[in-house]
């Protein structure tokens, strides 16, 4: 068995040497794989795929595959991979020369949304109160949102998860990475009260399959 | 990756979300079962509470620390 790093160009620079690695050429793509390890998912193997998606993203454009992607072997991944070529070679076009950013955001210190407030007397008092909560947290998200777009050539907003107040996925000029945290320190300093985490550079994920 | 223990484990949070969650998908196996993710998920949660207080006054950047 076999597990797929990433689908980058043919010919491309030498492989990196954090792993076994061996590319699978197939009309003018390659598909980056090595020798199947462990089927295990924590942390630790996480970080180290990674890792190797990391290497080979530092002097390459490249689509990362999703974690455990395994096939029997080499020609097995040559046929998965040619069967949707064109659509491969499309999207490895979108997202060239950029990388991907992460940026979530939470209420500093104070719990984001409120529970029923005890003077919401009645039903229709609580859904005005939480509208009035929504409302907030969807100004916040366009305030961080907007700025960071336009610095962006695409972007997912994603679902918050609380306490998030937002969640979102920029893809990003290897260039423009920054002029874009430095975007991310000033939402941070004008924005009293919110919480930035932003995270990357990340081989493009959320932009591989859209 | 040039991060602190502390700020990996944040981060962490985002690679679980890319490499479970996005990608490319090509044909062939995914390994990885519902099971193994919901693992991981719950020892993510673990570690995101190991580090609740380093975070409380304001969530760090996993990126040279320049943000």
């Amino acid at each position: 068995m076999i597990q797929l790093y990433a689908i980058t160009d043919n010919p491309g620079p030498p492989l990196p040497d954090v792993a076994p690695l061996k590319t699978v050429p197939i009309d003018g793509l390659a598909a980056v794989c090595a020798p199947a390890g462990e089927t295990e998912a924590s942390p630790e193997m996480l970080w180290r795929h990674e890792e190797v998606v990391e290497a080979l993203m530092a002097d390459r454009d490249l689509l990362p595959a999703r974690y455990g992607t395994r096939l029997e072997d080499e020609a097995a991944l040559a046929r998965a991979v040619e069967d949707r070529r064109d659509e491969l070679a499309a999207a490895l076009d979108r997202v060239r020369g950029a990388v991907e950013l992460s940026v979530r955001v939470a209420a500093a210190g104070a719990p984001p949304s409120p529970a029923v407030p005890p003077q919401a007397s009645s039903g229709a008092e609580y859904l005005r109160v939480r509208a009035h909560a929504e409302a907030s947290h969807e100004r916040t998200a366009n305030a961080v949102h907007e700025p960071l777009a336009a610095l962006s050539r695409a972007s997912v907003v994603g679902r918050p998860r609380p306490p998030e107040l937002f969640r979102a996925a920029y893809l990003v000029e290897r260039e423009a990475v920054e002029p874009f945290t430095a975007e991310v320190a000033r939402l941070q300093d004008a924005g009293a009260g919110l919480s930035f985490l932003c995270t990357g550079p990340w081989p493009p994920y959320s932009f591989a399959e859209r | 990756m040039t991060t602190t223990i502390a700020e990996r484990e944040v981060a962490l949070v985002d690679l679980v979300d890319r490499l479970l969650g996005g990608g490319v998908v090509i044909a062939g196996d995914i390994t990885l079962a519902v099971a193994d993710v919901d693992l991981v998920y719950v020892q993510l949660r673990a570690l995101i509470s190991s580090v609740a207080t380093a975070q409380e006054k304001g969530l760090m950047p996993r990126m040279g620390g320049s943000v």
